[in-house]
């Protein structure tokens, strides 16, 4: 149970959090740099996992990707497979509640980059992607990888949606909380014990080391 | 040439921001823009550059048009090959002085971008910069790495936003020095935004004084710091006459250095220089005296017979632009306009004290 939930959730996580650092990004971008109508709108709706319940979350992922689902009911008819109690639903799981702590920590790191460096990199006849990769990429990088980790932390730590969306099945969909969940409920003591020690020295580690990528870099 | 008209209401979204409306032409060599902070200098360049857009107008250089508001026409800034030198140099921090002049620099005349950044370096006497970092610079190398990075990129125009404000003095004084080397050698032309009386004269062929948001006079810099046309032209060039004159002697003993300025020479207080060398001098207009009579028996040095041309009223004191070979605008009561009987084409006598020229940067 410890190795195959520790296994999952390392799997799952990797993805989700590939994912969120692209997608993250991506969004961060646009909600800085771009103004278009239904700006605050997509802002709103991108914070929403943080604030409502993971359960809520859960729910609503059902809504659109379960087999009636918005999205998931033509899946179905087209490829006879649905994401349900699947682990990929699991990655879709934390990724979608994971997602807004990685835009807002990136959107931050984006927007406190001097628009004048961006505006020099254009004038000397650059494109916009090529000034982002090369320019402010490079002076974000900070702030993004703290976001990266962040969201890291917050994904490997899901339980609600994960549950509501992928179910809790051992060796499938069974991420390391919910291996805790089931241990603590079966009245397995040392299996709950040794799962959270893990859980809880993984992310230890990642705040300190988001705690020292955080502190202003030593550039003048 | 750039031919650029602009029109454009800045800042407040309430419409009721300071307009800029102007009408630019810059030809090959250098234009100045002086203005006090504000003005709507840096407004202009940056729509020039394509960073923002005019509300109207029309911005062209040489064949290729840049903005039209009437045609619907812009082109985004990255297509215009404008260099941009700004105020504060905005390199890049995570890249080398090296890399950042590399980062645009093109091939030209079959020259690689490292040869002409290369080329640069050794130009502008910057070579040992080229691994550092841009904190780990000097004000002066910062701007100097900055004027290679654009130039690299093989501009059309070179626009240039008070490049020296944040350099010392000293090193400014090279700076312009070598600005204007960079120019005549690059052939193109640049727009010099300052509010620095020295670097206007020591660059500006042709200079456009820039008060609110519009051009008040346009011609060369010393013609319009010494003699300007209008109360707030006045204004924004400040107090100083300024010249440019030649060292003719010393008179050590005297505490006096002759100094010929055009057809007149004057005696300032002694300074070092060689004689021959070329001298910028400022002068105050509130430190002339001025007299119907010539008077001998004077504490000034200097008494200087001149013509009135004419006078600028302002609300509680009058310039007189008194023509003695050169010009010289000279800061008086209204008082003193009405006592003396002060008005064009009247015969005026100027008392200078020595010690009342000094030497500028």
């Amino acid at each position: 149970m410890i190795v195959q939930s520790l296994r999952l959730s390392l799997l799952v996580v990797s993805i989700a959090t590939v994912v969120i650092a692209v997608l993250g990004t991506a969004f961060a971008y646009l909600l800085a740099k771009r103004r278009f109508r239904g700006r605050e709108l997509l802002d709103a709706l991108l914070t929403l996992p943080m604030v409502l319940p993971p359960t809520v979350t859960g729910y609503y992922l059902i809504l659109l990707l379960g087999r009636r689902g918005v999205l998931g009911e033509p899946l179905y008819a087209l490829t006879g497979w649905t994401v349900t109690f699947t682990w990929v639903a699991a990655v879709i799981a934390s990724t979608v509640v994971a997602l807004p702590l990685m835009i807002k920590s990136a959107r931050a790191a984006i927007e406190s980059v001097d628009p004048e460096y961006e505006t020099a990199s254009l004038l000397m006849g650059k494109s916009e992607p090529e000034t982002f990769f090369r320019i402010t990429l490079p002076l974000a990088g900070r702030g993004i990888l703290a976001g990266v980790i962040l969201s890291f932390a917050r994904a490997f730590g899901e339980f609600g949606a994960t549950l509501m969306l992928a179910g809790n099945i051992q060796g499938k969909t069974q991420t390391m909380p919910l291996a805790i969940y089931e241990a603590v409920a079966g009245g397995e003591d040392a299996t709950a014990k040794w799962l959270a020690l893990i859980l809880t020295g993984i992310s230890v580690t990642v705040v300190y080391l988001t705690n020292r990528l955080s502190r202003p870099a030593p550039r003048s | 040439m750039l031919d650029a008209r602009i029109r454009k209401r800045l800042g407040s979204r309430d419409g009721r921001g300071p307009v800029i409306d102007v009408h630019i032409r810059a030809a090959d060599g250098i234009t100045v823009l002086f203005g006090a902070s504000g003005a709507g200098k840096t407004s202009i360049l940056r729509a020039v550059a394509g960073i923002t857009d005019p509300d109207q107008g029309r911005i062209s250089l040489g064949d290729t048009l840049f903005f039209d508001s009437a045609s619907g026409v812009r082109m985004p800034m990255r297509k215009r090959r404008v260099g941009y030198v700004f105020q504060n140099h905005r390199l890049f921090p995570h890249l080398s002085a090296l890399d950042n002049v590399l980062y645009g620099a093109r091939a030209r005349e079959g020259r690689s971008p490292r040869d002409r950044a290369r080329e640069l370096f050794s130009l502008l006497g910057i070579e040992r910069t080229a691994d550092r970092h841009p904190g780990q610079l000097s004000g002066g190398e910062q701007q100097r790495v900055a004027l290679a990075r654009a130039l690299a990129a093989d501009p059309a125009i070179m626009l240039l936003d008070e490049p020296l404000s944040a350099v010392d003095v000293a090193t400014r004084s090279l700076l312009v020095e070598e600005i204007a080397e960079i120019q005549r050698k690059s052939g193109i032309p640049f727009v010099y935004v300052t509010h620095n009386h020295t670097e206007a004269i020591r660059l500006g062929k042709n200079m456009l004084v820039i008060d609110e948001g519009r051009i008040v006079q346009e011609g060369a810099p010393l013609e319009i710091f010494n003699a300007p046309r209008t109360a707030p032209v006045a204004r924004v060039v400040g107090a100083e006459n300024i010249f440019v004159g030649r060292v003719l002697g010393h008179h050590p003993e005297d505490g006096i250095t002759s100094i010929e300025l055009g057809s007149c020479k004057i005696e300032a207080s002694y300074c070092g220089l060689p004689p021959g060398s070329r001298v910028t001098l400022g002068i105050r207009s509130e430190d002339i005296l001025v007299s119907r009579e010539r008077i001998t028996q004077t504490s000034a040095r200097n008494v200087l017979e001149g013509v009135i041309r004419h006078i600028i009223r302002d609300m509680d004191r009058a310039e007189l632009i008194v023509s003695c070979g050169v010009d010289f605008k000279v800061s008086v009561t209204p008082a003193t306009v009405r006592i003396l009987e002060l008005e064009p084409g009247v015969r005026v006598y100027l008392l200078v004290k020595a010690r009342a020229l000094h030497l500028l940067a």
